[in-house]
């Protein structure tokens, strides 16, 4: 059985994953759709409604635009920074995972909120004036939300790194492997296998905190939103329109957030290895 | 080929290792025998610098190694290990456990490595798993990747550590008779073990270590059978049962 099991089942498996996605997917755009025609026959949204979008289709996508952009920051730094202070917290030396300690515990402890609204106000008045900006406050501020969920990946990360057992590291070591070689090549992908899934959760509820923005008039999908929102309300607008813009804001957020946590379990199941599983999938 | 001068070994408190002397010549296989907690394990370890002695000099072939110009990392490419918990490792098939020293550290073509590697699991009769990861195994057969793996750096001598002692019972004659073939095939090894079947019909020499301290060494049948010293002859006279 082994050698053709072996060889038959990986391009198995990645057919059903692509099946299963396909089915998932069509799922949750009939649930969507019924949400909708829900929203939009019994309790009168206009959704669709082609006055609301003539007005504000511009903006709405520029908030989309301007998330994304964000996105593409906080994340890639989030995780560069939590992988560095999970692994610093595994160190034998106190000097260095002492540090790391505070730092999590603090961003812990913490509101983002506030971290957000200090740094993007009183970090660039500590630089000399010329680099002083508008747009380095937003770039601060976004950070903060970038350092405030590294805190939360470092643990996630270090859970990782320790469930790699010690017999791993010897193994590594009896083979003459020294130590980057080790952590690149036998520590680092079984202690990565076990971060992803929690990994995916943390990412998720990055992307939704990036509307934490709005409180410094960031420009993003929260913020243009509320924008709206005053524009239509002072204009006298009707009630449907803001329930139809902010049902619209939801559906964004849900759709990169699917889109990101997916992209996860593709990589997770990339890793996978058989036989490690505690339940058949 | 291997040679131990004077360790000594504490971890903290403990004195584990209290001046150990041996020596073991090509092509050799030096059994050590003795009670938990008398050094076994820590004396293998100290020969590969998988832990560091504290004191006393350990040579392979002629060279000093655990000398502070000497590379750990080189000196366990020269002496492999098998493990009592097998430590595959889980990430892996059978064959690129095999593999991944040859190629990561040796820096050997992947082409040329696997064809190797492939011999290696046929000789350890487990062509047909090579495709398997560890879980899939049971621990008799991830107990003989585990000695390819060794086998793959072509080591000039491999040490066991207590290979069958985590192993169920119906297992423990694949793994024995691996170990067999290697040591007809010349192979120098220093092996930890409590099985005496094993110890008498393969091994050249037996080593009683007891609380750090080598109390007895000999042929297989001079230690078992003719013991010298009370402590061996109790000892002996517990496993044999």
């Amino acid at each position: 059985m082994g050698t053709v099991e072996a060889a038959v089942r990986p391009a198995f498996r990645r057919s059903l994953f692509a099946r299963q996605s396909a089915v998932r997917m069509a799922e949750i755009l009939l649930g969507g759709l019924l949400f909708l025609v829900l929203l939009q026959v019994i309790l009168g949204f206009s959704l669709l409604d082609p006055d609301l979008w003539r007005v504000y289709s511009r903006s709405f996508w520029n908030g989309i635009l301007r998330t994304l952009g964000y996105i593409a920051l906080i994340l890639p730094v989030s995780v560069a920074v939590g992988f560095c202070l999970g692994w610093a917290r595994v160190s034998r030396y106190r000097a260095i995972t002492w540090p790391v300690s505070v730092y999590i515990e603090f961003f812990r402890g913490v509101p983002p909120l506030f971290v957000l609204i200090f740094a993007s106000i009183l970090g660039p008045t500590l630089l000399p004036e010329r680099f002083q900006s508008v747009e380095l406050g937003l770039t601060l501020g976004a950070l903060t939300i970038a350092f405030h969920s590294a805190a939360f990946q470092a643990e996630i990360f270090r859970a990782g790194f320790q469930s790699v057992s010690r017999g791993q590291v010897e193994a590594a070591q009896a083979i003459g492997m020294r130590g980057l070689q080790s952590m690149r090549h036998v520590i680092l992908p079984q202690a990565l296998r076990l971060s992803l899934p929690p990994l995916a959760n943390e990412f998720a509820v990055v992307i939704k905190d990036t509307s934490l923005l709005a409180a410094i008039a960031a420009g993003e999908l929260f913020h243009l939103s509320q924008r709206i929102q005053d524009t239509i309300i002072r204009g006298g607008g009707s009630l449907d329109w803001l329930f139809a813009i902010w049902t619209a804001v939801a559906v964004v957020y849900f759709v990169m957030t699917f889109l990101v946590t997916r992209a996860m379990l593709l990589l997770e199941r990339k890793v996978h290895a058989r036989g490690l599983e505690a339940l058949a999938l | 080929m291997i040679r131990v001068e004077g360790i000594h070994k504490h971890f903290g408190a403990l004195h584990v290792l209290r001046g150990i002397n041996l020596e073991v010549s090509k092509g050799e296989v030096l059994v050590i025998i003795g009670p938990s907690g008398s050094g076994k394990s820590t004396l293998l370890r100290c020969i590969n610098l998988l832990v560091e002695p504290d004191q006393g000099r350990v040579f392979i072939d002629g060279v000093h190694v655990n000398h502070p110009d000497i590379r750990p990392e080189w000196v366990r490419q020269q002496v492999g290990m098998v493990f009592q918990s097998f430590n595959l490792f889980t990430h892996l098939t059978s064959l690129e456990n095999v593999m991944l020293g040859p190629v990561r550290v040796k820096g050997v073509s992947r082409e040329a490595t696997e064809e190797r590697a492939k011999d290696l699991l046929a000789r350890v009769g487990l062509s047909a798993k090579a495709g398997a990861y560890p879980a899939e195994l049971s621990g008799g057969q991830q107990q003989r990747v585990a000695i390819a793996r060794a086998l793959a750096m072509d080591p000039k001598a491999i040490l066991f550590d207590e290979p069958t002692s985590a192993l169920d019972p119906e297992y423990i004659r694949e793994v024995l008779d691996v170990m067999t073939a290697l040591a007809r095939e010349g192979m120098t090894m220093i092996v930890v073990t409590h099985e005496m079947g094993f110890a008498s019909s393969v091994a050249s020499r037996i080593v009683f270590l007891d609380a750090g301290t080598i109390i007895e060494e000999g042929r297989p049948e001079e230690v078992f059978e003719t013991p010298k010293h009370e402590r061996t002859r109790v000892f002996v006279s517990k496993i044999l049962r």
